[in-house]
């Protein structure tokens, strides 16, 4: 499903991701996890094609990224949906519209786009708060939007960058369950977070990012290590 | 774009509208300005252009006799005018046609001719020069030529007004032309700004929209109908600020006018032009602002 083979992104000549390699198989669930400044978004916007590599190969569905033209990407992006931190809601719109939103882009027929829009709320559990607009919503709410509005155009991948970040513990456990049903489906789900205590419950592939590289990935997760930093044998091999 | 497709654009472009409504209606009052100048420009244009056709459809020589001219001598000019090239008819006017002719063109300014005494016009020849032969120069030697006959008075050709009505529709022309490219350039420059404002007070959906998979064209589509509705809109609006003043003109100007060749407003191709014309000059704008936003 996606395949990294040393993967470099510089910011001003700084490396912000460094000789990243990976894979990613089809239906995966994979924390990608480290500190502040570990890579972890950059990595994610570079799979979005938000951020081009400088250096190394992408593969996303068998396709080449590095040889995807501009006017290829958004047919790419309509395949992955994302989740940010700030949810990135239209506040004067609707919830209702938001999530319409993501199937006009798509140039979805007129009469699926109620359809869908409701099908997908009712999974998040807000059909019922449909015609109110984003700030009447709590922030668990609010990123409850967002996740439907990533999964209404059933991608193939779902990517979410700190999705949690914001919320309360409570609403921030609400929305991994929502990841975890919705990868029960099928959809390949890759999370960037520093929420260990989730990582830690959850029992899924993680990958550890420092300073931009790869220092671990494997499937049981390790406690967050402030003072120490184990370096995978792994790190730049694949 | 199946589904949605043209009516997603229009509507959105609506919203846009409504959106920065203060700033949108300060857009169509300027353009309505710009297109106001070059609207008035072309109706001078159109009427000086009927104007000069008309002139050309009417060009004559009149060949004014001396008192006392003989038979003999009006026969051969009459001989010699029409066997001249480009001659189409020669009229003889005698000087009490020529009176009443005077007078019926006068109609309603009888007082002009009170107190005229005798008839001062002369007995005159009238010839109706063919358009195609009928350049300047040779009018000119043909006039010379039989200014220089026996019992000839005067040659006239209409010489001046010709030249002033020519001199003066080639002004109008490249003037107008001018004029036009550089209102043209404003009206561009106006609608790239209102686009710019509206694209940057909907930067947040723009990023949005990119993110979830929008396509260019998707984006800049309402955008591109929003300008260009808003130059349709103040062309439109130009046009009926010049029909107004045309229906609101005087009458006794608009008879005056009409004596000397009409005055006719815009036809109805030349309206379509200027508001096609006006919306695809938005469209230019948008293209512009949307580009630079999008790169």
């Amino acid at each position: 499903m996606i395949q990294l083979f040393r993967v470099t992104k510089y910011y001003e000549g700084v490396p912000a991701v460094r000789e990243v390699s990976f894979s990613v198989g089809k239906g995966e669930f994979v924390f990608v996890t480290g500190a502040s400044g570990a890579g972890k978004t950059t990595l994610l916007k570079i799979l979005f094609c938000a951020e081009h590599a400088d250096e190394g190969q992408i593969l996303i569905q068998g396709m080449n990224t590095f040889r995807l033209g501009t006017k290829s990407i958004p047919y790419l992006r309509r395949n992955m949906g994302f989740v940010f931190q700030d949810y990135k809601l239209l506040p004067h719109k609707t919830v209702f519209e938001n999530i319409a939103l993501a199937l006009k882009v798509v140039g979805a027929p007129y009469g699926d786009i109620e359809r869908r829009s409701y099908q997908v709320l009712k999974k998040v559990g807000l059909e019922a708060k449909r015609h109110l607009t984003p700030p009447k919503l709590s922030g668990g709410e609010q990123q409850r939007v967002a996740v439907a509005r990533a999964l209404v155009n059933e991608p193939l991948v779902l990517l979410a960058d700190e999705p949690t970040g914001n919320l309360d513990p409570q609403s921030g456990q609400d929305i991994f369950r929502l990841f975890r049903d919705i990868n029960l489906k099928g959809t390949t789900v890759v999370v960037a977070t520093h929420d260990w205590e989730t990582v830690n419950k959850m029992q899924r592939r993680i990958i550890r990012m420092e300073r931009g590289r790869v220092t671990d990935d494997g499937k049981l997760p390790s406690p967050p290590a402030h003072t120490t930093v184990r370096t995978s044998a792994r790190d730049g091999e694949r | 774009m199946k589904g949605y497709g043209f009516l997603y654009f229009i509507t959105e472009a609506f919203h846009g509208l409504r959106a920065n409504r203060l700033v949108n209606l300060l857009a169509v009052g300027t353009i309505s300005m710009a297109m106001l100048i070059v609207g008035f420009f072309l109706l001078v244009f159109i009427n000086l252009h009927s104007a000069v056709n008309a002139l050309g459809d009417r060009l004559e020589i009149s060949v004014y006799l001396k008192e006392g001219v003989t038979a003999r001598e009006k026969d051969f000019l009459r001989d010699r005018l029409n066997a001249e090239p480009g001659v189409k008819r020669v009229t003889y006017l005698a000087k009490a046609d020529a009176l009443a002719l005077f007078q019926k063109q006068l109609t309603g300014q009888e007082k002009l001719l009170e107190g005229l005494g005798e008839n001062p016009l002369p007995d005159s020849y009238e010839a109706a020069v063919d358009r195609q032969a009928a350049a300047p120069d040779r009018l000119e030697a043909m006039a010379k030529k039989f200014a220089a006959y026996p019992g000839v008075e005067d040659v006239s050709y209409g010489k001046e007004g010709a030249q002033v009505l020519s001199g003066l529709y080639e002004a109008v022309l490249y003037g107008g032309v001018a004029l036009s490219v550089l209102l043209g350039v404003s009206v561009v420059f106006i609608i790239s700004n209102s686009v710019r404002l509206a694209l940057y007070s909907r930067g947040q959906e723009i990023e949005l929209m990119q993110w979830i998979g929008a396509t260019r064209g998707f984006i800049q589509g309402p955008f591109l109908i929003e300008g260009m509705m808003l130059a349709m809109l103040g062309s439109a609006l130009s046009v009926g600020v010049i029909a107004a003043l045309y229906f609101a003109l005087p009458q006794e100007l608009v008879l005056i006018l009409s004596r000397a060749g009409g005055l006719d407003f815009l036809p109805p191709s030349v309206v379509a032009c200027m508001i096609i014309g006006g919306g695809l000059l938005g469209l230019s704008g948008a293209l512009v602002s949307v580009a630079q936003f999008l790169e």
